[in-house]
């Protein structure tokens, strides 16, 4: 049983969810602590889409339990789990195509003036005012990705792996908590995967932001975390050091291969 | 005045309220991609509501026929209204259709409830007169300030339509150019990816909803107001059509091009060409005119997708305050 402290941003408890007669998710616990970058991995369909849609709202789980940062944010509504602190990336970049890079950055802080209707209409300065704050920390996260060049570029024109970098950005524009990588290295070529895994890295170590990544790159997992998750069949195999897993019989069997 | 200046006069101020529906239609589909088949419901609710309100009390068995309200309301307030008769109409449907529906099946429910809406309006002759419709709005501000022939009432009217045009004007690029904007274009490219970023989906495109039926809502009151009747054969299907044509034309997504298509397709092709007769059967030219309309949106839609004048890029201007930091700077939107 996983019970919610201090230590641990997100914790899980026997979640559960089920399509159909499909136990996707059948009774999964675990703990994300504070600070670190800790990974999810498994075979495909092992249940680890299932999981994050339901950490992030996108679907509603059937039972079990799931606190972020204290808070019990079961079955919330994606957009509040959001503003919790908690932001997903997609599998597939999914970057707004006719808003361009900058728009895709500036769209992601939760607090903005003239975010609504009457806003918009009468406090046109205040709105001025905050863009000219917050695009100077765009233009820091986008020089950041190399992505400065393409910033007034429209988001649906940039190459996949320029789409996989600014799904990052942008979800580090929302000053999250907690991040929830959903295979950010897929469909990535070798180089840009290096530069991926070493944002990722420097962001842990410089602002102590939390990630939880779901990866199939056992090499970037191993690099990156300190605590890996093994799922299979919608449970928990294992959990440990890539190493200790590596050594693990059952994850072998299950995942690795021999 | 010449007959010319009159017929151009009439132009002018549907070219002003057909401008109007435009930016409304845009904001449900345009920024936020709501596919909503019936605003034309919006524009006659808002009509018939800014006409009861406008007209004295309906005399039993008397020349006007049965009507609600009556309540002799002088012109600013008629269509306030109408506009907030609409906003009600788009919260109620919004709040059955948004809430889950996906794009084309809310496109069904909208096409629906303007059936409805209609066949009720129609049917239920207490409401509005039934098909026979409401007749005798008085025009604003003409029998307490002007005292004009309807024909000299022409440009004082004209000068309403473009006041209240510009008050639209002013609100439909502040709501497209603010965050606001920025969150409903990011909707209408990406739900999923808009909550994912803590957005309330659903507030947002019901906010959109009710805001994009009120300019139909103040559109209609100025019609009515104008044209002094209103019955449901001004607002069947084929009318959401003609707004939805002039949007694509124009170009969904830029205030601009709503003028340009409000000007292109409601008042060149349908209003300027009324009074061109050719031979042969009467409905001829209503029938080319209706065909001509087809043929530029399949034009529109295949060669130029986006519109005459396309959405506008945003492009923002950066001054870098310090050379130093590289991190640091400042800037602030700009036309792009």
């Amino acid at each position: 049983m996983a019970t919610p402290s201090k230590d641990n941003i997100l914790t899980v408890n026997e979640l559960k969810k089920s399509f159909g007669g499909v136990h996707a998710v059948d009774g999964v616990s675990f703990e994300v602590p504070r600070g670190s970058i800790t990974g999810l991995i498994g075979p495909n369909g092992a249940g680890k889409s299932t999981v994050v849609n339901s950490l992030s709202g996108f679907h509603p789980v059937d039972s079990g339990q799931v606190t972020l940062d204290g808070t019990n944010v079961t079955n919330w509504p994606s957009h509040k789990i959001a503003q919790q602190g908690l932001i997903r990336t997609f599998q597939i970049a999914r970057e707004l195509q006719r808003l361009t890079v900058f728009e895709n950055l500036l769209l992601a802080p939760q607090v903005q003036p003239g975010a609504t209707a009457l806003e918009a209409i009468f406090s046109r300065r205040k709105i001025a005012a905050w863009e000219s704050k917050t695009l100077g920390r765009a233009v820091a996260l986008l020089k950041r990705f190399n992505l400065f060049e393409m910033r007034d570029e429209y988001a649906g024109n940039l190459s996949g792996g320029q789409k996989k970098l600014l799904d990052l950005a942008r979800a580090l524009m929302a000053a999250p908590r907690l991040v929830l990588l959903d295979e950010p290295m897929a469909g990535v070529n070798p180089t840009l995967a290096g530069d991926l895994q070493a944002h990722i890295r420097d962001l842990n170590r410089e602002q102590g932001i939390t990630f939880l990544l779901i990866e199939h790159n056992l090499g970037i997992v191993e690099a990156l975390c300190n605590r890996v998750i093994v799922m299979a069949e919608g449970r928990i195999l294992a959990e440990g050091s890539m190493s200790a897993l590596r050594e693990n019989k059952d994850v072998v069997n299950a995942y690795l291969g021999g | 005045m010449g007959a010319i200046i009159y017929y151009l006069l009439t132009l002018a101020i549907f070219f002003a309220i057909y401008s109007i529906y435009a930016w409304g239609l845009n904001i449900h589909f345009g920024l936020t991609g709501i596919l909503d088949f019936t605003y034309i419901t919006f524009v006659a609710i808002g009509a018939y509501f800014a006409g009861v309100a406008a007209m004295g009390h309906a005399q039993p068995m008397g020349m006007g026929g049965e009507y609600i309200l009556g309540w002799n309301l002088p012109f600013p307030v008629s269509p306030v209204l109408g506009g907030i008769a609409a906003a009600i109409l788009a919260a109620l449907v919004g709040f059955v259709g948004l809430r889950r529906l996906r794009s084309d099946y809310l496109a069904i429910t909208t096409v629906a409830v303007g059936q409805i809406v209609w066949l009720v309006v129609g049917n239920q002759t207490s409401l509005f007169n039934g098909w026979d419709g409401i007749s005798g709005v008085p025009q604003p501000f003409n029998s307490s300030l002007f005292h004009l022939s309807y024909n000299q009432y022409q440009i004082p009217f004209l000068v309403i339509c473009l006041i209240v045009a510009f008050i639209a004007w002013r609100v439909a690029e502040s709501l497209t150019e603010s965050p606001y904007g920025r969150i409903l274009r990011a909707i209408r490219e990406d739900e999923a990816v808009a909550a994912a970023l803590g957005k309330d989906i659903f507030r947002y495109r019901m906010s959109a909803f009710i805001i994009g039926a009120i300019f139909a809502g103040v559109g209609g009151a100025l019609t009515v107001e104008y044209i002094g009747a209103f019955n449901p054969s001004g607002w069947g299907v084929l009318e959401t059509f003609i707004v939805w044509a002039a949007m694509l034309v124009g170009g969904q997504g830029n205030n601009r091009g709503m003028i340009l298509g409000a000007f292109l397709v409601p008042v060149l092709f349908t209003e300027a060409t009324r009074f061109i007769t050719i031979p042969g059967h009467p409905l001829l030219m209503e029938s080319i005119r209706g065909m001509a309309i087809g043929l530029l949106m399949v034009l529109v839609v295949r060669y130029r997708p986006q519109g005459v004048i396309p959405e506008r890029k945003r492009v923002y201007r950066l001054n870098l305050i310090s050379q130093e930091t590289e991190d640091s700077a400042h800037g602030h939107a700009v036309e792009g």
